[in-house]
Order: structure tokens, then sequence, then C-alpha cells
């Protein structure tokens, strides 16, 4: 089975001959493929295979191992899932993580939520530790955009407003806090 | 008398439990509810072991060794009996650990890695709920929900406060913790209560979201709030301090005060200074000692007072005694008369200032004024300048009714009297320095932060004032003024000063 998945290519290693040696030949024969991407592309440029990244950008494929930008999960009734455990903060090998705590002020029982949650994804090595680590299914990397092609480094600094955010199909109900949540919430809308 | 703990001989006392007798051979037996400092209740059955020959398993906290008795503490039957009862303690416990302030260092998480590591038959849906995040006193916040009925707390409340504020009501799983009628827990060590909980159900409200605890880094020090001076580790983190904890030492309980653990509040109060304040406006804090020593300069000695402090460190008055003795002024006072005393039984000390017996010592060599004298020479009207820590400074000239200028020394939020200049300086927290207690131990606080920059302790500012003021008193290291104590205070003369380790107490 493994075997049959990687494909060997052999080299074949033989000597230069007397024409390859000179260069000249090759030299030519190289300048000819160029000139011909050079017309082709001057002619046809829907034909072109690279893109202006970053300004354009090739959509990636929907893929459950792809990591992408992080975004913070939200709540039906628009806070976020995060409880500012630090489990995320702890298992993140590239310290890029800051939360700074709080507790909600409006008797919701989940009590605690991140007043404060930054990335800083010029530093974050895109490992998924933290979606791996966290307890209540509250970040995740499934937002399609690559980091990276900023003009400065405070353009990759993701606060909580940058990162929260939901995907079509959700709020997700995962998560112990977010049960005792979603309970609350209800009496909350039956009272109203 | 011989036992056999593990297959290994044994000598204990008569009467020691096995919990005892095992702990003292490096075998750790785990325990809720039993605590060294508390009576035995036997109630959370975590610490069953086996007896060869019993019948049944026992608890070890509670029960007493016996002669020849061979004790396991990791058989088979062992181990399934904590799995089972800690199976058993989490049937109702909330899945809270990412929001509980415990997590890291509590009991169940530890006790389930170590014995546990069972799947839960229990269905969230299906456990009890009770009441979470009361308010029951000025610094604790109890959750119900995470308790699991070891009655540690209400047992301090009984035994070490004597002021019971805490029951257990109802019966079965429907029993929990709370306060009697008309009660709030706000006795003087309330939050020793959220220190001997083994899970989250006691939490401080104070340090409650304030941080992680395996983030945490530790230093050893000691207390500052009384004379008592107790054994702390501070606990911090990025230069701030997050809390105070008890750390263990012989002729010590295991308890703070609340007063004490609060201590580290004045560090990051809002109006602590961290720059000089003088007419001229902000000063950098160097700029602030050489305002203070061109205006000592321009006086004659007699016009100037300095005035030590026993809520100042040896160190920091030993520099101040020496600065008046190298200006040559007559108007010093190190003197501050106490009745040391620990009146509750407890910790609290009557005596408010943790370096009163170290004060006594540095006014026995080097004399000076005493308190009444010293007030009278600041109303005399020839004194024109006082040098010393703002909080006395500022009652010593409301005593004296007069009003004239002084530098002080501000070690938090205090304001400073009218005609003062306000030299920032580094605490006990921020610098390693002497104290000496009540009872005459010499007791070291180490520096757990850093000081804002530029802010220095007492004794170094004291140091540079003496310099600029061309009358050097040559303590610019702490090696050379932990010297000049040995050197000058006889009853130091012996102590293991600069041994960060030794212990010493005056005869
Ligand atoms: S992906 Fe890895 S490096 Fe980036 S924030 Fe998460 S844990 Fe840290
Ligand atoms: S692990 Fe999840 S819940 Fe915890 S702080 Fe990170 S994102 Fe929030
Ligand atoms: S008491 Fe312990 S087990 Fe219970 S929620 Fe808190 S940390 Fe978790
Ligand atoms: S509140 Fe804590 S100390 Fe008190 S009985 Fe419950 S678990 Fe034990
Ligand atoms: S520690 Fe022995 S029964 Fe609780």
């Amino acid at each position: 089975m493994v075997a049959r998945m990687i494909k060997t290519k052999k080299v074949d290693n033989r000597p230069l001959t007397l024409l390859e040696r000179l260069y000249f030949t090759e030299i030519a024969a190289g300048m000819l493929v160029t000139l011909k991407h050079f017309f082709r592309n001057l002619f046809k440029p829907s034909n072109i295979v690279t893109v202006n990244y970053p300004e354009d950008r090739i959509p990636l494929p929907g893929n459950a191992r792809l990591r992408t930008r992080h975004r913070l999960k939200l709540r039906a009734d628009g806070t976020p899932k995060c409880v500012a455990c630090y489990m995320c903060q702890t298992a993140c090998p590239a310290y890029c993580i800051d939360i700074t705590a709080g507790e909600y002020s409006d008797g919701n029982p989940v009590e605690k939520y991140p007043v404060g949650f930054d990335i800083d994804l010029s530093r974050c090595v895109m490992c998924g530790m933290c979606v791996e680590a966290c307890p209540e299914d509250a970040i995740a990397m499934d937002t399609g955009e690559i980091p990276g092609g900023a003009l400065t480094r405070d353009e990759m600094f993701m606060t909580k407003r940058d990162l929260l955010r939901n995907l079509p199909g959700e709020p997700s109900l995962l998560g112990a806090s977010n049960r005792l949540h979603n309970e609350w919430d209800g009496t909350r809308v039956k009272k109203k | 008398m011989k036992l056999k703990i593990d297959g290994k001989e044994t000598q204990v006392q008569p009467g020691t439990s096995i919990l005892g007798a095992a702990q003292a051979m490096g075998v750790l037996i785990p325990r809720y509810c039993y605590h060294p400092s508390l009576s035995v209740a036997g109630n959370c059955r975590i610490c069953l072991v086996e007896i060869e020959g019993a019948p049944k398993l026992v608890t070890a906290c509670s029960t007493p060794c016996a002669e020849g008795m061979s004790v396991l503490t990791t058989s088979e039957k062992v181990r399934a009996a904590r799995r089972d009862v800690l199976e058993f303690l989490l049937i109702n416990h909330p899945l809270d650990c990412p929001i509980c302030d415990q997590a890291g260092e509590c009991g169940l998480q530890d006790y389930y890695m170590e014995h546990g590591l069972h799947k839960s038959r229990f269905p969230q849906a299906d456990k009890v709920r009770r009441h979470k995040r009361r308010d029951v006193g000025k610094y604790l916040v109890l959750d119900n929900e995470r308790c699991i009925l070891c009655t540690r707390c209400v047992r301090f409340c009984e035994e070490v406060t004597k002021t019971g504020e805490l029951c257990v009501r109802e019966r079965g799983d429907r029993s929990y913790i709370d306060l009697k009628p008309g009660s709030r827990l706000d006795n003087d060590y309330s939050l020793n209560i959220a220190d001997i909980c083994p899970v989250g159900a006691f939490t401080s409200a104070d340090f409650r979201f304030k941080k992680r605890v395996w983030f945490l880094e530790r230093t050893a020090s000691v207390c500052a709030g009384c004379a008592t001076g107790c054994p702390i580790e501070v606990h911090h983190r990025d230069n701030i301090v997050y809390r105070l904890m008890p750390r263990p030492e012989e002729g010590f309980p295991a308890w703070l005060c609340d007063e004490g653990r609060m201590t580290c509040k004045s560090l990051r109060a809002p109006g602590r200074p961290a720059a000089a304040f003088c007419e001229e406006g902000n000063l950098k804090p160097a700029a602030g000692l050489r305002f203070a020593a061109s205006r000592l300069g321009k006086l004659k000695p007699e016009q100037v007072a300095i005035f030590g402090s026993p809520f100042m460190s040896l160190e920091d008055n030993l520099a101040l005694a020496e600065l008046a003795a190298a200006i040559g002024t007559k108007n010093f006072c190190l003197h501050f008369s106490t009745e040391p005393g620990i009146k509750d039984g407890i910790l609290k000390n009557t005596d408010h200032s943790p370096n009163s017996r170290g004060l006594a010592l540095i006014h026995a060599v080097y004399g000076g004024y005493t308190r009444e004298q010293f007030s009278e020479r600041l109303a005399s009207g020839e004194v024109r300048f006082v040098l010393g820590r703002n909080e006395e400074v500022k009652a010593a000239l409301a005593a004296a009714k007069t009003d004239i200028p002084s530098s002080v020394f501000s070690f938090s939020d205090e304001p400073a009297p009218g005609r003062a200049c306000v030299l920032p300086a580094a605490s006990h927290f921020e610098s390693d320095c002497l104290f000496i207690n009540y009872a005459g131990r010499l007791r070291r606080a180490r520096a757990a932060v850093k000081a804002p920059e530029g802010v220095l302790p007492v004794w170094q500012a004291a140091d540079r004032i003496a310099s600029m003021l061309g009358a050097p008193i040559r303590l610019e290291t702490r090696a050379a003024v932990l010297e000049r104590l040995k050197a000058k205070i006889p009853e130091l003369a012996a102590a293991p000063l600069s041994d960060d380790k030794a212990e010493f107490e005056l005869k």
C-alpha cells in the first residue's frame, strides 16, 4: 500500500556531451523556453499560472487537514464560546496567544469570558495545537485564509474583534460551558 | 512501635496514624478531608489502605498504627477502592475545570490523573445542580457544585478561628455547605479556606480569573504585615504579584491572615509613585534624590532631622542611622515603643510593624531621640527639614503641629504631607531585605519583582544622598550593608546574614 503511493523516478546521471559542455546551445535552449512563455503570456494572459499574491489568491480546497487563519466561534447570542481557560495559550509552542480573562456581569452562568484574546500570527507556526487543546470547541483554524503577505507586523496581530466569527451553519452547540449557557439563554428568552 | 508499610519496616510513636507513618517514610497516601492542622474527620474515604488480615479496607488518616501491622498502600484492592471513591466524588461534580480557578492545583484533577482515569458513567444532564458563584464573604466565592463535602472549611472555622460560620446542611446527595443563618465569612483568616479547600469550591475573590496557577512563579519571602513575620510564598508573573500564599516553616502554622495577604495590593495601587514628586513637579527618582541632597546641603546639620521606622528593614534603618552620623545631626530618631503579642491566639500581632525588634537593635547602638523627644524637637522650630518614611513623617508632623519641609520615602499610595518631596522607594517585594520579628527571629524578604525603573530601596537611596552631600557612608552594595550590620550591631555579629538559607534567632 505504502509502496504504491510513493512514486520513484530514476535520474540519469550520464556525463555531459561536448555540445552540452560548451553551454551555448543550452543557454539558447533555455532562452527559447523563456521567450515561448513570454510571448504566450503576452498574447493570452488568461493562461498565466501564477497569481499576484497577496492581492489575488487561489481559493483553497475545503479540506479537514487544512489549517488556516484562526477564528473564535460564537454562541447563538453572539458571545464568544471561549471561556478564557488558557488551555490554548498553555499549549501554544510559539507563545503567540495572549488572553485576558474577565467575569460576566450579566449573570451568565459560564462566569468567565475573554476580555482580550490576541494571536500574533507573525509568530504563529500554524501547528493547530490551540485547536487541539480547546475544551470548549471555541477556537478553529478553518477560515480558509492563509495568514501572511502583510506589509506591517501590526496587520498580522489578531485581536478578539478580528477573531470572532461564525461560519455558515453555526453556531455549534458543543462544549460543557456552552451547554450551561444555552440553558440560561433559553430561560432568558422565555422571560422576555 | 514497629509496623510494615508496603513491606518496609518502620518505627513510630504510639498513636500515629497510618497516613502519618507512611508520610514519614515518603509514601504519600491520597487525602481530601485530612489536614495536618485540623481534626481528623475520615469522611472522604480516598485514603483507604489494606491491612493484611483485616476484613475490610481502612481509612489511613483515622486508623492508628498497631504493633506488627502490615499495611499495603498500592495493592490492587486499594487502587480499585481509590478509583471507585474518586468516581463517586465525581458523579455530581460539574465539568467546570476550564473556568475553575483551582485547576492546576486541584485535588480532583491530580488524583484523577494518578488513580482514576476512568470514563464517566454519568451523563452530564443527570448531575445534581447546586448554587454557584455565591458571595459568602469579602474575600471568598463559594461554588456548591464543586464541593466534595470534606468539611475542611467547616472544621477550620470551628477549630482555628473558632468563629463557626459554616455548616453542612441536608443529608445524602442533597447536602451542601452553607453559612449559618445571619453570618458571613468575614473572619480575619477567611482566605485560608480557599487554600485548604482541596477543590475549587471555595476560591479567592481577589485572585479570581487573574491568572492560571501554572503560569505563576514562586519566590519564598516573608510577610511584612505585622511583627509576626509569617513565611510566605510570593506568586508572581511578568513583574506582577498575583497572590501571597503561606509557606511551611518550622514554628509557624500553615495559615496567613487576610490582611497580610492583601499587603501586595499596595505595589500596584494606582496612586503609588514611580517618580519623585517635588515642588518642581515630577522628577526621575535619581533627580529626586539629588533634589533632597541639595535641600539637605543648604542646611546646618542641626537643622536636619532623620526618622527611622519599624516598617522599614534593618538595611534601611542602618543606612539612615549612618546618614545621620555622616551629616552630624543629633536630630534623629530610631525609636519605637510597642507591645507585641499575638492576641487572637493565631497569628495577628498587636504590633503592626514588621521590624520593631530590628529597629530597637539599631537604636541601642546609634542612640538618638525617643519618639516623644523627637516630636518636641520637631515642634521646637529649630528643625527645618525631615527625612523619613512617608506615613510616619506625616504622623510626626501632625503630632508636632508643624509643617516643615520634608523628603519622604513612599512605598504605597498613601498621600504625602503638604510640603514634602516624595521619593519612591522599593518595597520588600522588590528588594532583598531583613526584618526581625517580635520573637527575635531573623526574617528574610526576597525580591520577587523588579521595582519601577530607577526606584531604589531606602538604604541605597540614603547612600546616594550621603555621597551627593560629600559625606559618603559607603553602603553601595547590599553585601556592604550586611557587613556593616554585623560590624556595628553586636547582637548580629554572629548572624549568618548573607547566607540566604540560614536561620537565626536573637538570644
Ligand atoms: S497554531 Fe500553534 S503556534 Fe499558532 S496559535 Fe495555535 S498553538 Fe500557537
Ligand atoms: S482553549 Fe478554547 S476556551 Fe480555552 S482559552 Fe483557548 S479558545 Fe478559549
Ligand atoms: S474543582 Fe477541580 S475538578 Fe472541579 S472544576 Fe475545579 S479544577 Fe475541575
Ligand atoms: S467547600 Fe471545600 S473545604 Fe469545604 S467541604 Fe467543600 S470541598 Fe471541603
Ligand atoms: S483523608 Fe482519610 S477519609 Fe479523608
